[in-house]
Formats: structure tokens, C-alpha cells, sequence
């Protein structure tokens, strides 16, 4: 019942493409409401008059309550550790993106260890994805207290917010 | 619903490139297979339903193409692709379409060829979910160092990382659990002849001894990326006893789908979910599957299940939401070696995903998989104890799709 | 288990291009306008399916950030990488299995963001066809176009009398992306040429759309429906690839129809159905149609147009809601032909409402030359 006749040990290989580059997106302006509040230090949240949830930073869509969120709230910048992960010590080589290495773009140091975290600020339901800066890895605890870490130039971009630290100086 | 079971399952060998094939020869490969265990010829199905990830290969809508290697042209055909989850969506989908009482005779195939892709694990693909946020994101002035931490944590395992960090915190679970997990999952795969990654006798030591990625995962603890396919036939009660000695019948399925969680969701919104090892959409799915198949006390009732874990903290995270174990309680359990082949409540005895993930296929073989154990065909996986009910599960999308299918060796109602 | 299932609520948006909103702003608006019109809440959902594919959206699982917006936050819920219309097949065995007793159908596409006709390139052969790169769906469709008019004497007035009638019944449809009032054989004809024979206003416009319906069975529709829309028959069928079929004819169209007319006791359907909303990407597939869809023998389908039998106030009309030359949503457009069969039925088709329409046909297609196919009945009673 075989209908595959003659099987070769290898096949040929043809190339193909597929323009993924010129696709376009809509996205909603709700991002720029978030990123002007950062320029002065506020973090901006949507609030559902459905279900009281405050979203950071702020959604369209309640899918809850399927309603939209039109109420923005601003929530506090400090906040709890709600989850961290860490990396082993950086290492030059280790990563790179669009060619350019972590450590000579001076963004990391050789042997720093990263750790990413969630932390979910007074105020919010939902959990921020940044940076725990300036903490020692082996005093992190997860419902650690924290606070945001804001550049020292504020350009109203995303940049702005450039973690949190723990409110008690660590290492 | 009107009974219905799985008479005959097909798999291809699995492996990072699988260069003997094209994606065509492979799905049929799989096609080929199940029908020859069914005892079927092509002309005796009625429909085909056909899924795999079309971003990964860089074909649209394949099947368009590669109907005439699976028997599609002349027949009414469906294509279901949702995530990681395609495979299950695909089974459940041919499981619908007999029990509706539609269509007698149904081949579903699902496959994924990754190494079709020039980036290596799928990542021109997944990319590709990421990608309208990422531009989106950078366009209001992303850092370079944050785009770091992010492929720091690595692209796949994203999500996954935290979900098993918020595990490991709540239930005293160990890392040392996740290595036996991984382990366990190699061990079992060289008993199957279509995985990917053999490793007889793998220790938990050999994989504690693998780099670290970002705490908890180790490289030895992700899943590969496969080139392979996978298919079942199904059948209506009547066809079921006339070909087959031991059907796998239905007796339940959900797919409940919960809030898109890739640490920001579209336009980098927040996501209102704190814990994504909470799986609200999984104890849902898990719930209407269980109350369509009269399973009161899964404990008791449930023989073995199938988990899609590339990860192995989500082999121990869904065996609780499925109700397997109480809360917090899975890793202790598996470390009395309950959850081996000859234990208690085996798990993933075929190797699972963290074995071998041919994406788009992935789901379909955990359904595949508690089949052949309940038809007794598992050859040197199959678990000594008798199967009377199993599950198989499928996890995809961005942690929020779930597909929870039950199977019995006895026809429901 | 149900033994019939009926049509309680649909929606459309106002197809266009650019629609200047976001893929989740617009399912969500017509989601929550379907969700009115079937007079029912979210919380009695029972399972969604949504149709929509990657390589339009522009997403690897396309519809894993519309859970929230399209109603299946912790709801069962899959997806149909096709048309529409499989979705609703799909959403139908879901409840004929009976699993749930409501069930939404969504389908979009959102036009603007990469051309789909570039895409439909992506469907072909990777091995043979892609690396020759002469073929796409327009020019597959223009080769299939100059097959049938010269096998059967077919003229390009004769497409031209198809895109007059189309067009100038979405004129009428405050829904419809191309509107031309006045629209002629002469514009027809002048409009500029893509492959010949095929002119702009013969080709289907690039649209941004979504629809939705909304599914009962049998006991729930008639508690709490007024006027439900019974699904009578439903037939699927795919055609082998481009290169390996008859493209004379279109033969997945003809089993599916088969199927659906068994399935709904229909053996004249000129007789037995009041009009026909079907999707035709380019004017000499209305042709093809008639012919599968058995309103008219192999090879005259022209007859009917000639003889102007499928006018909007002719003997059988077909699409007059202007059909797929009006507006093209590509996922949506099989279930918005559903969407306007249904108000025609509930006689809330508004300018174009046939009179007395009692019982119709939908189709929906997907694939270069119309590869897949699946044809719904739908009744009043």
C-alpha cells in the first residue's frame, strides 16, 4: 500500500524566503499614555469599572468582564517582588543581539548576575516584567519590598523605568 | 454524543533533521502509518482534519499543498492550528467531527518540520508572535538592556521560567526535582522508537551537571526541537468494533483558554494574572472534560496521563491542576517514583515533550500516546498495570491554551 | 444531543480598508454587537471558534491575543485556520455532539497589513512554483479564467455583466467596502488590467472586515430566539493541489454541494432555494459556480447571466448583497455571505432584501482557484 516509491538517504535542499519584514501593525495609543506618565515618574494603569481590576501598564479589553477599560489610574512605584529568576555570572560572548555584545555595549558587567523579575506595584492587579537592580542575589526573597528606579534623564520613553531596588540597601 | 473511538495511530521517528523527507513525505509518512494500523484503506475515510504551525516552515496553509500526500483532495478537510496546542485542537477536532455524528471516518495528521526553518528551535516562527509587540516596544524607547534580559532568560522558556519559579516557591519543590523530571522523561523516551532525545539510564546527576540558562532552568531541562508527524484515525462505534480489538474511546474533551501571558500581552498591556502556574484555563478544561467522562475522584479513577511538558517544572504544575495530586504536593510523589512506568500514576511514560516536540504534532502524540497504551501497543513503554481511563494533555499558546482529552477502554454511556 | 442547529445572532463590521483600528478593537466591537442581537450574555457562551490565519495576521497563533476581545476568557475555545465557514461547521459538530448548547463564530482579516494576494503566493509549491515565482492567486485565476472562456465560449462582457450586477447591489449595502452606484460595463471594462484577462473591478478589493454568528441547538434556539436560522445542510470539500486538478470546473464546489443538498433534502435547488449568497474572488468564478452549484448546466453558466436570472430582482438572485466583489475580509468573507443570508431570511437585509426569501445558500472558499469549499443551507423554518 506504500505510495512513497523510492526513498533517498538525503533530499535536496531549495532555498525560499517569505517577507516577514512588511507586515504593519495597528497598535493603540494606550502605550503613550503610559510613557508620558513615566517622564514624570507616575506609572499609569487602566482601571475596569467591571471588575475594579488596575492593569500597568494599561489594556485595551477587560476579557473578564468583556468591557473596555476607559479609567486610567496612577498606581505607587513601590511595590513587591512577585517572582525573580537569575542568570549565571554574564561572560563576554554570552549575549549578543544584532550583533552587539551585552558587555562591550557597557549594559552588563562581566560576572554581574541578572535577575529578572516581577514585581507588582501598590496599587496594581497585574505584574510588571523589569530588572531587580542593585541587590544581592543570595538576599532576595520573593515578597520582597521594592522600589522603581527611574533614569537619571526622564525622555518619556519606556527606558525611564529602568527596574526596581529593594528598600533596604543589599550589596 | 455518540460513541466514538481512536482505531489506529501513526508516528514517524523523530529527530533534529529528519533530511530523508520533505514535510510532504513526513506528514504522509505519518498518514500511512495510522491507516495501516487501523486496517483502513484512504477511500474508506470521510474527512481529514490537518494542523501544524505554518510559520515554522514558511508554507501557507500546507495543506493546500500537501492534501494529495494525506488523502485530503476529493474529501472534506479542516485545518485547526492554535499554538502549541495544535496537535490536541487537531485531535479534538477529528474527535468532534465523528462524535457530532457527521462524518463516520476521520484521519487527523498534524506534524512540524522545524528543520525547514534557518533559525535553529523555531525561532523565525516565535519570533513572529513576539514581533509586532517588539517593534511596537522599541519604537517608545525599549533599552538594549532589557531586549538582553529578556533573550537572557531565553526566547522559549520566557513565561515558563517564572511559572516554574512561583512552583518551586510555593510548594518546596526543588531543582533537584526538576533534573529528576528531565531524567525520567530521557529514561523513558529510549524505550520509544519515535523520540528525539534517547538517553538510557539518564541520571538526575548528568543533567545537574548541564549549564545553567537562568535559575531554575538548565539546559538539560528544555525541550528539543523535532522534525516529525503524527496521526490518528477515528472512528464511529460500529467501524470501532468491526477493525479493532481494543478501541480507545472517547470519553471527554475541553480546551478552555485563559489570559495571554507573555510577561506583557499585545502593545505591552499588562496581563492580570500574577501566578501563571495557576492555569485557571487548565482546572477548567481538566473539570468539563472529567464531568463529560463521569470521573468523580481523578485520583482513583484516572491510570495514566499523558502531559505536554517541555519544561519540566509543567509536568509537575499540570499533574496537580489535572487533579492527580493535591496542591503543592506533585513533587513528592514523583520522587517516590509513583509517576515512573511501573508506578502508581505513570506520567508521560512515551518521553513527553521534553523528549521530543515536534510543535504542531506534540499535542496530537500525548493523545496518541494514552491511546496506544489503553490498546495495549506501546510495545516497550507500555505500562504493566491495566489502563482503564487515561488522559492526554496539551499546553500551548502563550500559557494560555489547554486541551484536556480523556480515553477509556470502555465506551461511555 | 442536538439534532439541529440554528443561526440565533450574527454581526458585520463596515468592511473596508484600514478600518484604522486595531485587529482586537474590531472583533471586539462586532463580537459585542452579535452578543445584543442574539439577545443573550457572554456568561451563556459555551464554546467560541474563531477563524483567522498566521501568515494574514502577521502572527505565529494568531488568535492567541483575541481571547479577551472576541469573549473566551476561560471559555472552550479553538480555531479554524480557513474561512469562516469551517469554523461555523466546526462550531456546528460541537453542538450536535452535544458538548455545549451556544457557540460563537468569529472569522476577520485584517487586509491592510500585509496584501493577501502576496500571501496566497506563499500557498503554493515551495519545491517548484515559488522558486519560478510566476504564479499567485490573481494569475492562477486569469489562466483558469482564459481556460473556461475559451472552452466554453465565455466572453469578457459576460465577467463584465457578473461585476455590474455585484457591484451594483453593494451599492445598496451600507456594509460593502466598493460601493458604486453607478457602475457600468464600460468602467468594467476600462479598469485597469492585473493579468488578462482579469481588470481591477473583476477582482475581489483588499478589505479589512470581521463577522460573527452566533449558534444555538435545537431546545435552547427555539427557548430563546425569536426568529432562528436553521442550518439545513452543510457540505465540505477540498480540491487536489493547483497544478493536479480540472480547472474547467469547479469539482470540490460540486461534492460539497452534493453533500449539503443530501443533507438538507434538496433536489432543484432552482426551485427549492430563493437565492444564493456565494463567494466569488473574481468574476468568471460566479460563472464556475452556477454551474457546480447545479443552477445551470456544465459550460452555461453564462446563460444565466445573459438571461439576467441572477439580477437581484431576477428568478434566482445570487449575492445580492454584492458579494465577494463588494468587500473581501478573506477569513470573514464565506461567513458574512452567511451573515447576509441570514437577513435576508429574517428579512432585515434593509435596500437589498429579496422579497419572500424563505430558504438560502451560503458558500465560502479558501485556496488559489476557489481549492477548498463549503456550502451551507440555511432555513426559516
Amino acid at each position: 500500500m506504500s505510495y512513497i516509491k523510492d526513498v533517498r538517504p538525503e533530499t535536496m535542499m531549495v532555498e525560499g524566503n517569505w517577507a516577514v519584514g512588511y507586515y504593519r501593525y495597528k497598535a493603540p495609543r494606550l502605550l503613550e499614555e503610559f510613557v508620558s506618565g513615566l517622564k514624570d515618574k507616575k506609572l499609569v494603569g487602566s482601571l475596569c469599572l467591571g471588575c475594579g481590576k488596575v492593569i500597568v501598564p494599561p489594556r485595551n479589553i477587560c476579557g473578564r468582564c468583556h468591557r473596555r477599560m476607559e479609567e486610567r489610574r496612577v498606581v505607587s512605584d513601590w511595590g513587591t517582588i512577585t517572582c525573580f529568576v537569575y542568570t549565571p555570572p554574564v561572560k563576554r560572548g554570552k549575549y549578543v543581539l544584532f550583533g552587539l555584545d551585552a558587555v562591550e555595549q557597557g549594559v552588563f558587567k562581566e560576572g554581574e548576575i541578572v535577575i529578572p523579575c516581577f514585581a507588582r506595584f501598590d496599587g496594581s492587579d497585574s505584574n510588571v516584567a523589569t530588572l531587580l537592580l542593585n541587590a544581592d542575589v543570595n538576599k532576595v526573597q520573593i515578597g520582597m519590598r521594592v522600589k522603581a528606579v527611574w533614569a537619571k534623564e526622564l525622555k518619556g520613553q519606556l527606558s525611564d523605568l529602568e527596574g526596581v531596588e529593594p528598600l533596604e540597601k543589599q550589596g | 454524543m455518540r460513541n466514538t473511538a481512536i482505531i489506529g495511530c501513526g508516528q514517524t521517528k523523530h529527530s533534529s533533521r529528519r533530511r530523508d523527507v520533505n514535510v510532504a513525505e513526513l506528514a504522509a509518512e505519518a498518514a500511512e502509518a495510522a491507516l495501516l494500523d487501523a486496517g483502513l484503506s484512504l477511500k474508506e475515510v470521510d474527512a481529514i482534519v490537518s494542523g501544524n504551525m505554518q510559520g515554522f516552515g514558511g508554507v501557507a496553509q500546507p495543506e493546500l499543498w500537501l492534501g494529495d500526500w494525506i488523502g485530503a483532495p476529493g474529501k472534506p478537510a479542516i485545518r485547526i492550528a492554535t499554538g502549541g496546542t495544535t496537535g490536541g485542537s487537531v485531535g479534538q477536532g477529528a474527535l468532534y467531527t465523528v462524535a457530532s455524528g457527521m462524518y463516520d471516518v476521520v484521519l487527523a495528521v498534524a506534524w512540524e518540520k522545524h528543520s525547514d526553518s534557518k533559525e535553529a528551535g523555531a525561532t523565525t516562527g516565535l519570533s513572529h508572535v513576539a514581533m509586532a509587540n517588539l517593534f511596537h516596544a522599541v519604537n517608545y524607547g525599549l533599552s538594549f538592556k532589557a531586549l538582553i534580559a529578556t533573550i537572557a532568560v531565553g526566547a522559549a522558556a520566557g513565561v515558563a521560567s517564572y511559572q516554574a519559579r512561583f512552583y518551586l516557591h510555593r510548594s518546596g519543590c526543588g531543582i533537584e526535582h526538576l533534573d529528576m523530571v528531565a531524567a525520567k522523561a530521557r529514561r523513558n523516551a529510549a524505550k520509544n522508537p519515535y523520540a528525539h532525545l534517547q538517553w538510557p539510564n539518564c541520571q538526575p546527576e548528568d543533567i545537574a551537571k548541564t549549564e545553567m540558562v537562568a535559575y531554575p532552568f538548565r539546559y538539560g531541562h528544555i525541550c528539543p526541537a523535532s522534525d516529525g508527524a503524527s496521526a490518528i484515525v477515528v472512528a464511529e462505534e460500529k467501524t470501532a468494533k468491526r477493525l479493532c480489538k481494543k478501541p480507545a474511546w472517547l470519553l471527554g474533551l475541553a480546551s478552555y483558554s485563559d489570559e495571554e501571558n507573555q510577561l506583557q500581552s499585545e502593545s505591552y498591556g499588562g496581563v492580570g494574572v500574577i501566578d501563571p502556574s495557576e492555569q485557571m484555563g487548565c482546572r477548567l478544561s481538566a473539570k468539563k472534560a472529567y464531568s463529560m467522562a463521569g470521573i468523580i475522584d481523578p485520583q482513583k479513577e484516572i491510570d495514566l496521563a499523558e502531559i505536554y511538558q517541555p519544561f519540566p517544572s509543567q509536568e509537575l504544575i499540570f499533574s496537580e491542576r489535572l487533579g492527580l495530586f493535591d496542591d503543592g504536593a506533585a513533587w513528592r510523589h514523583m520522587e517516590k517514583g509513583e509517576t515512573d512506568i511501573n508506578g502508581r500514576m505513570p506520567i508521560s511514560v512515551s518521553g513527553g515533550v521534553n523528549a521530543t516536540n515536534a510543535i504542531g504534532s506534540s499535542a496530537l502524540q500525548r493523545i496518541l500516546e494514552a491511546a496506544l497504551q489503553i490498546m495495549g501497543k506501546a510495545g516497550e513503554h507500555q505500562v504493566p498495570k491495566k489502563v482503564k481511563k487515561a488522559i492526554a494533555h496539551g499546553w500551548g499558546g502563550l500559557t494560555n491554551y489547554v486541551t484536556v482529552t480523556v480515553l477509556g477502554d470502555s465506551p461511555g454511556s | 444531543m442536538a439534532k439541529r442547529v440554528a443561526i440565533i445572532g450574527y454581526a458585520q463590521s463596515h468592511h473596508q480598508y484600514d478600518l484604522q483600528k486595531t485587529r482586537e478593537d474590531m472583533v471586539f466591537d462586532v463580537v459585542r454587537e452579535a452578543i445584543k442581537n442574539a439577545g443573550i450574555m457572554r456568561e451563556d457562551l459555551g464554546t467560541v471558534i474563531t477563524a483567522s490565519t498566521d501568515f494574514l495576521d502577521g502572527r505565529t497563533i494568531s488568535n492567541v491575543f483575541l481571547s479577551m476581545a472576541v469573549g473566551a476568557y476561560l471559555k472552550d475555545e479553538s480555531k479554524v485556520e480557513e474561512d469562516g465557514t469551517n469554523a461555523l461547521q466546526y462550531a456546528m459538530m460541537k453542538l450536535l455532539a452535544g458538548a455545549y448548547d451556544v457557540a460563537l463564530v468569529e472569522a476577520h482579516t485584517v487586509g491592510w497589513q500585509f496584501n493577501p494576494h502576496q500571501v496566497s503566493a506563499y500557498t503554493l509549491d515551495p519545491l517548484v512554483d515559488r522558486q519560478l515565482g510566476l504564479l499567485n492567486d490573481i494569475s492562477a485565476a486569469a489562466l483558469q479564467a482564459r481556460m473556461y472562456m475559451e472552452k466554453y465560449g465565455v466572453s469578457e462582457d459576460h465577467l463584465a455583466a457578473v461585476s455590474v450586477k455585484n457591484l451594483s447591489n453593494a451599492a445598496l449595502n451600507e456594509f460593502a467596502h466598493r460601493r458604486m452606484k453607478d457602475v457600468s460595463a464600460k468602467k468594467v471594462l476600462n479598469s485597469k488590467m492585473y493579468y488578462e484577462p482579469l481588470r481591477e473591478l473583476m477582482i475581489s478589493p483588499i478589505s479589512d472586515g470581521c463577522a460573527v454568528v452566533i449558534l444555538a441547538g435545537e431546545d435552547k434556539a427555539k427557548k430563546i430566539c425569536q426568529k432562528p436560522v436553521w442550518i439545513e445542510g452543510v457540505g465540505n470539500c477540498q480540491d487536489g493541489y493547483l497544478r493536479d486538478r480540472n480547472l474547467f470546473g469547479l469539482d470540490s464546489l460540486k461534492k460539497a454541494a452534493a453533500a449539503a443538498y443530501k443533507m438538507a433534502g434538496i433536489k432543484q435547488p432552482l426551485k427549492q432555494l430563493d437565492l444564493a449568497e456565494v463567494t466569488e474572488r473574481y468574476a468568471h468564478e460566479e460563472l464556475m459556480i452556477y454551474e457546480a452549484l447545479g443552477l445551470a448546466d456544465k459550460g452555461k453558466g453564462k446563460t444565466l447571466i445573459e438571461k439576467g436570472v441572477t439580477r437581484r430582482n431576477g428568478k434566482f438572485p445570487v449575492n445580492p448583497s454584492g458579494g465577494a466583489l463588494g468587500a473581501d475580509p478573506v477569513c470573514a468573507t464565506g461567513l458574512v455571505r452567511v451573515v447576509e443570508a441570514v437577513r435576508q431570511i429574517r428579512r432585515e437585509a434593509g435596500k437589498h432584501q429579496v422579497r419572500g426569501a424563505k430558504r438560502a445558500l451560503a458558500h465560502g472558499q479558501f485556496g488559489i482557484c476557489a481549492q477548498k469549499n463549503t456550502v451551507l443551507i440555511l432555513g426559516g423554518e
